[in-house]
């Protein structure tokens, strides 16, 4: 909740006493109350508008002066009665809803909304069967004219809903009203084809099916399909979906604005919504392949299981069971992952177990715990909206976590959050916030800027000194290190005057509930490590030093990347991130999985996997789900180290470039066909369910795992999805109580130590560029596409279809190009040839390129390299 | 700020290509602040210097004043006076309110079609007229009226209504026109 306290006023509800905070509006306390208002532009989400006045009230002020005010706009106050469909006011609002059923037409079998349309809705509850007006259906053509959004305006009631939430929420404005009074329409400028960022809020909005997607052949009235809620299994954000099947098969993907359904208010970005088509596919691998000679010859699943556990089995007679590894993929459910880790470390007795994401950066695991063992246990991520300050570090929120801006948006507007925004480049995050700061700071000096912030909170007395002093011993200790990010040097460092700097700081130091979302973004600095310290330091100050929260994440790329970490897919960690070496939590987990005793050691071959694989020391590799051939930052020592290692498993939806230097494919299933829970990067732990049946011969990864422990002889007493959860929520104590994940609870860090500590920096630094390469070269995920799943979904290619590098106009003019041109990119180890696109969020000497598309391979560009990736750039012959 | 465009680009480009847009910074400049409660003002000024709106220098306006595209086509849309495609030399306001309409607007509105093949909002081939017309002039007394260019005439006889406009040439000087006509 935010800092700032309203006040509650006392009014009574057709008879009723009721309270809620001043400058409610009466419909959402209605609602509240269970009283039910007609109306058909309001949105809880949205500023009050007013549109479609069909929502009057009769209230009675204090003074017994009678008012008919529209319950959208009219907020409550003290003392007022306020009386609902009375006959005078059904009387009005049945005026304004006959005045559109007119023109509307009613196509409704045929139509989307139908069921959940609350025209039809209010039309029922206002007896308007019987129009006392002559019909005059509008009959324009639908315009189809983009690749998603259809506009059947028909069916509009201007509302607009549409255009507020693509401004509200979205923040893009891409829809607006044109023309007046009889004419008007909702649509784009001079109605060209719609380009935006195809998130279809405006979808999710329309009341009456004018807007339609067109990801989905199937239309008519909602009770034709069946419906089930379950978790997005693209980015870390963790949106709930409603996903609609008609005949086993999936229709479309819709947003659910029901209250308390997840953590995501029915908001949805492009690839959640429009990403569908990764299921039902012709080019998913069908059945399990084997290579045999160099080409994939189909084999039975039996054939397959048995080929794997016979391999596995000779390598721990020969070698040991250390020899074994896996990666476990970071789209696992909850229960797929603590299975992988149970395979090996319960049955075959390995502990070489990791995931890409701790394989490139251990340190987000160990920040994480730090946090909660200085007492920064983070609120959940519902509450971002009520906040008083959101430092968004390093993040493209529209690219990274859409729903993310959605959230802050939605502060900005309905609580008054400030927003902070740290980007090297600048990024677009249109919102309204009274308080907007960028900070667009030198590519590399993320550190730094922190750092500087943290010293002047301390130097400007914004934080209470005392108090820190008090709770964290080596106060003094980084008092001392940060005598070096002076105004002068960061300045001089990182672009950013100091002026600036102390707004930020001063923002976010004084008594505020501050949320700190980090982006992706960090790890490709080559100093993760140091920023993630730094941001935890500057959290430490305001935690004991100001009133208020603070709420940090660790940065997460995919659905499950926190879930695979929790489990234990690391080396490092047993579930729940008890130490590899804590034989209290190794005894309790042998006797739950039934094996005589578990020990591992703490150096592991899977902490080097890489060089672990090409040097012989691990013989046999299963990676459950990923392809790091393509998204590894060190692109040729991965595909080195495949090539090299004995035996490799790959299991996957798609023939992605790891599955083609397998020994033996499985063919496995996307998060549509899955039961289990994902757990977010803010640790919600919510509940994934099966929309359609495993496709193909496919089999779910939690079925592989199963079947790989039975037949090795070490049948699994528990191996259901039910099972696994009882299993889970025993023997990992941080997630009791969040399984099955209908609640979206997010887990609540207990059983960690009580260890203040500042993490000391060294002096400022920023990573030198090299001689002959004069650009830096960033990537990151497109707007439009994440993982190695979204380049098969059709609707997400006709949006995103090639890989544009992006540089600034100087530089863009300077080398003689023009949009669209064709520009080569080579580092010192590789060379790629893209189109490329001007615009003014490069800063100058900087290329962004996506990394989403294979004959793009942005990891050999990079190859090992850990900060931004020296380039040069010439114009394509 | 001058990108240059290629040839593959469509005509229009090339068309737009030879615009000074340096009145739309000097209007931009001319107002307190870059905010957007000026656009209106702004969209007339940028139009009294261009005749219509060209869309290189909505794209200035919307750069400076932070708006999308669907915004700025929002307000152009909502205001028949605003013109996003060049007008013909004169523009054609006639006048479709109450009397004049029952004094024979539409009539006069349909011979400007057969001469001219304009409906209301179009502009004929030669760029000669622009056909607009307004809800009303305010001077019912004089119906059916119409305005042609800087021009007012009243109470026109619908039959007589292309004679009128026969005077009106693409070469000729206005003051030329406006005196012949007064003549007539």
């Amino acid at each position: 909740m935010s800092t700032v306290v309203k006040k509650t006023v006392h009014f009574k509800i057709n008879g009723k006493e009721a309270s809620a905070p001043e400058g409610t509006v009466i419909i959402e306390v209605a609602k509240q109350h269970g009283v039910e208002i007609t109306n058909l532009c309001y949105n809880q989400k949205l500023k009050p508008f007013a549109a479609c006045r069909t929502c009057m009230v009769d209230i009675r002020t204090p003074e017994g002066k009678k008012e008919l005010v529209y319950s959208c706009t009219q907020p409550v106050a003290e003392g007022i009665e306020i009386f609902t469909s009375t006959e005078e006011t059904d009387r009005y609002n049945g005026a304004c809803l006959e005045m559109l059923l007119v023109e509307h037409p009613l196509d409704c079998p045929i139509c989307d909304k139908s069921g959940v349309c609350p025209l039809q809705d209010n039309t029922e509850a206002l007896q308007l069967a019987n129009g006392r007006f002559e019909i005059q259906r509008r009959n324009e053509p639908s315009d189809k004219s983009n690749p998603l959004i259809e506009f059947y305006l028909n069916r509009c009631i201007m509302c607009g809903l549409c255009v507020r939430a693509c401004d509200e929420i979205q923040g893009v404005q891409a829809l607006d009203f044109h023309e007046r009074g009889m004419k008007t329409t909702i649509g784009t400028a001079n109605q060209e084809p719609l380009d935006c960022e195809f998130c279809g809020q405006c979808i999710t909005v329309c009341p009456t099916g004018a807007l339609l997607d067109m990801s989905s052949q199937e239309r008519g009235l909602a009770a034709l399909f069946k419906t089930n809620h379950s978790i997005c299994g693209y980015c870390s954000w963790g949106c709930t979906v409603q996903i609609e099947t008609k005949k086993n098969k999936v229709a479309r993907f819709v947003g659910d604005e029901t209250n308390d359904l997840g953590i995501n208010e029915g908001n949805l970005c492009a690839k959640g919504r429009f990403g569908h088509g990764i299921v039902h596919n012709e080019n998913r691998i069908k059945s399990p392949l084997m290579n045999i000679g160099g080409t994939f010859k189909e084999v039975s699943w039996g054939e397959a299981i048995q080929t794997i556990v016979d391999r596995v089995q000779a390598t721990i007679n020969r070698s040991g069971s250390e020899t074994v590894a896996g990666i476990g993929g970071e789209k696992l459910t909850n229960e797929e992952s603590y299975l992988f880790q149970k395979l090996f470390r319960g049955s075959y007795g390995s502990n070489q177990i990791t995931n890409l994401a701790n394989m490139r950066a251990p340190y987000v695991n160990r920040f994480m715990v730090r946090c909660f063992e200085n007492g920064i246990n983070s609120k959940p991520v519902t509450e971002m909206e009520k906040s008083d300050v959101i430092f968004v570090f390093n993040s493209d929120l529209p690219s990274e976590y859409p729903v993310g801006g959605n959230s802050a948006r939605k502060g900005a507007i309905f609580t008054g959050s400030d927003i902070i925004i740290a980007n090297p480049r600048k990024v677009i995050l249109k919102n309204e916030a009274n308080i907007d700061i960028r900070l667009n700071f030198t590519l590399g000096s993320d550190a730094v800027v922190v750092n500087r912030m943290s010293r002047i909170l301390i130097d400007q007395g914004i934080v209470n000194t005392k108090k820190i002093k008090s709770a964290v011993p080596n106060y003094d200790e980084l008092v001392q290190s940060l005598a070096s990010y002076t105004a002068e040097a960061t300045q001089k460092t990182t672009g950013i005057s100091d002026e600036v700097l102390t707004r930020a700081a001063n923002r976010f130091g004084r008594t505020a509930d501050r949320y700190l979302l980090i982006g992706n973004d960090i790890f490709d600095t080559g100093q993760g490590e140091d920023i993630l310290n730094a941001l935890l330091n500057l959290s430490i100050l305001a935690h004991h030093g100001a009133e208020g929260s603070v709420s940090i994440f660790p940065p997460r790329e995919h659905c499950n990347s926190q879930g695979v970490n929790d489990m234990g897919c690391t080396p490092e960690f047993l579930p729940g991130y008890s130490p590899i070496t804590d034989s209290s939590a190794l005894s309790s987990l042998a006797s739950e999985w039934g094996v005589d005793s578990l020990q591992f050691s703490s150096d592991n071959p899977a902490n080097d996997l890489l060089r672990n694989c090409a040097d012989g020391t691990i013989k046999f590799l299963h990676i459950a789900g990923e392809d790091p051939v393509h998204s590894f930052y060190k692109g040729s020592e991965i595909k080195n180290a495949l090539q090299t290692v004995p035996f490799l498993v790959v299991q996957d939806v798609y023939m992605t470039e790891t599955a083609k230097l397998a020994d033996i494919i499985l063919p496995t299933t996307t998060y549509i066909e899955k039961e289990g829970s994902f757990t977010n990067m803010t640790r919600h732990v919510q509940k994934v369910t099966t929309a359609t049946s495993p496709q193909n011969q496919s089999r779910t990864d939690h079925d592989i795992f199963v079947q790989l422990a039975e037949v090795f002889g070490n049948k699994l007493k528990n191996s259901s999805v039910a099972e696994v959860q009882d299993e889970i929520s025993k023997m990992v104590p941080i997630y009791k109580g969040t399984l099955p994940g209908t609640k979206s609870r997010q887990w609540s860090p207990e059983g960690f130590k009580h260890a203040p500590c500042f993490q000391i920096p060294g002096a400022p630094q920023v990573t030198q560029r090299k001689k002959d390469f004069p650009f830096q070269l960033v990537s990151n995920n497109h707007m439009f596409h994440i993982g190695s799943y979204t380049q098969y979904a059709k609707a997400l290619t006709d949006i995103g279809p090639e890989c544009v590098a992006e540089l600034h106009p100087e530089d863009a003019e300077a080398l003689g190009v023009n949009d669209g041109d064709r520009i080569v990119i080579e580092s010192s180890t590789h060379k790629v040839e893209v189109p490329m696109v001007a615009n003014t969020v490069t800063v100058k000497g900087m290329v962004y390129l996506p990394k989403n598309w294979v004959e793009i391979p942005v990891n050999m560009l990079r190859n090992g390299e850990e900060g931004p990736v020296s380039i040069k750039i010439s114009k394509a012959n | 700020m001058e990108a240059k465009e290629t040839e593959v680009d469509d005509q229009d480009a090339a068309e737009e290509e030879e615009i000074d847009l340096a009145p739309v910074h000097e209007i931009l400049d001319s107002f307190p602040s870059r905010n957007r409660r000026y656009l209106i003002p702004m969209l007339q000024k940028v139009q009294a210097v261009y005749r219509y709106l060209p869309d290189k220098a909505l794209r200035l306006l919307m750069e400076g004043l932070e708006l999308t595209r669907a915004e700025i086509f929002g307000v152009i849309s909502f205001y028949p006076g605003l013109l996003i495609t060049e007008p013909g030399k004169y523009i054609i306001k006639l006048c479709y309110g109450t009397a004049c309409f029952v004094k024979g607007a539409n009539i006069i509105a349909n011979k400007i079609h057969e001469t001219y093949h304009i409906h209301p909002g179009d502009t004929d081939e030669a760029k000669l007229f622009t056909l607009q017309t307004a809800s009303c002039l305010g001077n019912c007394g004089a119906a059916p009226m119409a305005l042609v260019g800087e021009d007012t005439y009243g109470t026109i006889d619908p039959e007589k209504s292309i004679e009128l406009l026969s005077a009106y040439k693409l070469e000729d000087a206005p003051e030329q026109q406006a005196e012949e006509a007064a003549s007539e």
